[in-house]
């Protein structure tokens, strides 16, 4: 049996009298593929900000790494990576020095300066993003001036970047066309590339498109705040769709 | 390695890189010499001197304070306004005066808005005496131009369709006119207006170093006398004011005057302001003289006064200038950069409200019992007095956000995620507000080197205290002319940044 990674016990968030998140339960092992699917407002970017540490008024109790969430440290919280679905990107940056955003939990003040003046190493950060098809003439370029596909894989790039054990993305293929989505779906599961970046091992990704659910291993369903169904992929049948969409 | 590349986060913190030279120049003058007085400067300010003498004195000095500011931060918004519509375009496009009042009341508001209100007060003080009212128009004169300017940008941002649909309405362009204007005013007075009234009371303490009266005079007498439990009960009672009338003001609701109120304030504006006119006209024609003496002097230029000194001390004033803009832009981002937690935060702010109450003349006073008089030190007075102006901006508009949040996950340590995640988004808005704050550290200058012995600041004094009212045109004139070249720049730089 893989170790846990996360638990998940008696979770559940409201927000304004609604319950955004209700008696939620389960676990993620190591080496879990997990595809999220929901409809709009289902809860998926909310579980995933709750499993973030970001949202933090919760009921209910979240192990990470076998330690409750409020009390991750730092050097804890690096091991954890997101893929936002308002990407977050930083817009008085440009694309390459974004990508080294993802660095600053690992990296000392003296790099930080370094990457605001423009002046670090970005041989990693080239890596990654060539590595999600982004041409060398977009690597010093503006956010800004970037189309929504091209921040779309600045924002992936920055999170694999970070080398986390876990990666949480939601909605990461918005904004690409079904080629590049197909691709960098397979690049993320099967985790193998030339430049030897490491990519996250565990993963729980929420998507809409259902022909990119080839790959994963498990797939989770969600309705109004609460979980329909967790099951293994190849298990998924129309009537569990039905539950849900 | 890469190209540097600059953004307005880097240009923000770059600055800092003055304190090299800053430092050197101030280590070379560092001495102990006013060890003790410093100690029981410090010491003063946890046990002011409480007695009656000294209460009825701080209520009195305050009273006047308050009286100061209070008429002269009036006179500066009523009047602000009217130069205001009278210097916007949209004024011109509906009514018939000619287009050249707007370029004469510009040009005008743009010399009267350069020179600060020090030596608005030290000319105004040898021209007619010791006396409030001096005070009132010192603060009154630039505090009416700075009010006026940003009346007319915000003017200027109405759309003139609006005033062409409801002339059409109602027929009469000047109520239509009137209408469109009403809500950017009532704006302007609600979110810049409220924030200047506390400008004045500083600007009244600060004058009062000269002997116009209020909290100053009795500051800086406490100080010449080496008084500091009484320097500190004045400086108490003027941090307790400033406190005080932010919270009373902040909790007024303009918007809710009623509409009488508002139709009584149109009625009675074109009275008071004909009234205030004849005042002032009377006051000036009437009784003196000297204000014309002052004017021919112009022309009576000392070639050998240009020759000797104004050059030199013309740089000093750039570079004090320079090296000033330089600490304010830089210090408080780097401080929040180094170190963000809740207790530096709390030090930081504490310090912040210190030097911006402590008047930049006292604390170049307090500076120098460990230093000579220079460049450096006077810019580390003008610098950190306002340091304390932009880090209180700094403090109360970067919110933790969406970027925040997203670094802090990453492992991000709190200082990185603030500012990367916090600060860089609000960076441009940030230097915005410093390319305005340059303006006004260039005519500051005038308050530290009246006492540091720095730059056109001291040699105003000299002159004025010698009645070489040649020499003060000539330092005038200087003073206004790279304070209008430094505006334009500045303004160059706002349209750059937006």
């Amino acid at each position: 049996m893989n170790k846990i990674l996360v638990e998940i016990n008696n979770l559940s968030l409201i927000y304004k009298n609604k319950n955004i998140l209700d008696d939620i339960n389960f676990k993620i092992y190591e080496g879990d593929k997990i595809a999220l699917i929901g409809t709009n407002g289902s809860g998926k970017s909310s579980l995933i900000s709750v499993l973030n540490g970001t949202r933090k008024s919760i009921n209910g109790e979240i192990k990470i790494f076998n330690k409750s969430i409020t009390q991750l440290q730092n050097k804890q919280k690096i091991n954890i990576g997101t893929i936002w679905q308002d990407l977050r990107l930083i817009d008085e940056l440009s694309a390459e020095q974004n990508v080294n955003c993802g660095l600053l939990g690992r990296n000392n003040f003296l790099f930080a300066i370094k990457n605001l003046l423009n002046i670090c190493s970005f041989e990693k950060a080239h890596k990654c993003m060539k590595l999600f098809l982004l041409n060398e003439n977009l690597f010093d370029k503006n956010i800004e001036k970037l189309s929504g596909g091209e921040k779309q894989r600045i924002a992936i790039a920055r999170s694999i970047i970070q080398e986390p054990n876990i990666l949480f993305a939601d909605e990461p293929f918005n904004n690409l066309d079904p080629k590049i989505s197909i691709y960098i779906k397979d690049l993320l599961i099967s985790r193998k590339n030339k430049f030897h970046i490491k990519i996250p091992n565990t993963q729980l990704i929420s998507i809409h498109r259902l022909d990119l659910l080839r790959g994963f291993n498990k797939v989770m369903g969600i309705k109004n705040g609460r979980i329909i169904f967790i099951l293994n992929t190849n298990q998924l049948k129309k009537y569990h769709l039905k539950k849900i969409y | 390695m890469n190209k540097v590349k600059l953004n307005s986060a880097s240009i923000s913190i770059i600055p800092i890189l003055v304190f090299i030279p800053i430092l050197i120049e101030l280590s070379n003058n560092f001495h102990f010499g006013g060890k003790t007085l410093f100690f029981d400067f410090i010491l003063s300010s946890l046990r002011p001197k409480i007695d009656i003498e000294i209460i009825t004195t701080l209520f009195l000095r305050l009273n006047e304070t308050i009286f100061i500011a209070l008429l002269s931060w009036f006179l500066s918004i009523s009047l602000g306004i009217v130069f205001g519509i009278f210097s916007s375009d949209i004024f011109y496009k509906f009514s018939k005066f000619p287009i050249f009042l707007k370029h004469s009341v510009t040009f005008f508001l743009t010399i009267f808005r350069s020179i600060h209100e020090i030596i608005w007060g030290l000319i105004l003080l040898n021209l007619y005496g010791l006396d409030i009212s001096m005070g009132i128009i010192a603060i009154a004169i630039p505090y009416t131009a700075i009010n006026a300017k940003v009346i007319r940008e915000q003017l200027e941002n109405i759309n003139i369709n609006n005033i062409k649909s409801i002339s059409q309405i109602s027929g009469n362009s000047f109520s239509s006119f009137l209408v469109i204007v009403w809500n950017p005013i009532l704006k302007i007075i609600r979110n810049f207006g409220i924030y200047r009234f506390e400008c004045a009371l500083r600007s009244t303490a600060a004058i009062g170093l000269f002997g116009i009266g209020g909290i100053g005079t009795s500051i800086i007498l406490s100080f010449q006398n080496l008084s500091f439990r009484e320097l500190w009960t004045y400086l108490w009672g003027l941090a307790f004011i400033i406190l005080a009338t932010n919270r009373i003001l902040k909790n007024l609701n303009i918007k809710d005057i009623h509409i009488k109120i508002k139709n009584f304030i149109l009625i009675m504006l074109p009275i008071y302001f004909i009234f205030l006119i004849f005042i002032i006209l009377k006051f000036f024609i009437k009784s003196n003289e000297v204000l014309f003496f002052l004017i021919k002097n112009i022309l009576q230029i000392d070639y050998n006064f240009i020759s000797n000194q104004l050059f030199q001390y013309t740089t000093e004033t750039i570079f004090l200038s320079l090296l000033a803009t330089g600490i304010a832009i830089s210090l408080p981002p780097i401080l929040l950069f180094i170190f963000n937690n809740q207790f530096m935060i709390v030090i930081y702010r504490s310090l912040s409200f210190l030097f911006r109450l402590i008047p930049p003349p006292i604390l170049l006073l307090f500076l120098l019992m460990f230093n000579e008089p220079s460049i450096s030190l006077a810019a580390v007075t003008l610098g950190l007095y306002n340091a304390g102006i932009t880090f209180k901006l700094l403090n109360e508009n970067i919110f933790k956000n969406k970027n925040y949040l997203a670094l802090k996950t990453t492992g991000a340590s709190e200082r990185l995620s603030w500012f990367f995640g916090s600060f860089i988004e609000q960076s441009k808005v940030y230097l915005t507000y410093c390319s305005y704050r340059a303006d006004i550290i260039f005519r500051e200058t005038a308050l530290v080197g009246v006492i540091g012995s720095i730059g056109l600041g001291w040699q105003l004094n000299e002159s004025l205290s010698s009645f070489s009212w040649d020499e003060v045109s000539i330092i005038i004139l200087v003073y206004s002319s790279i304070a209008i070249i430094g505006e334009i720049m500045n303004g160059k730089i706002k349209l750059i940044l937006k």
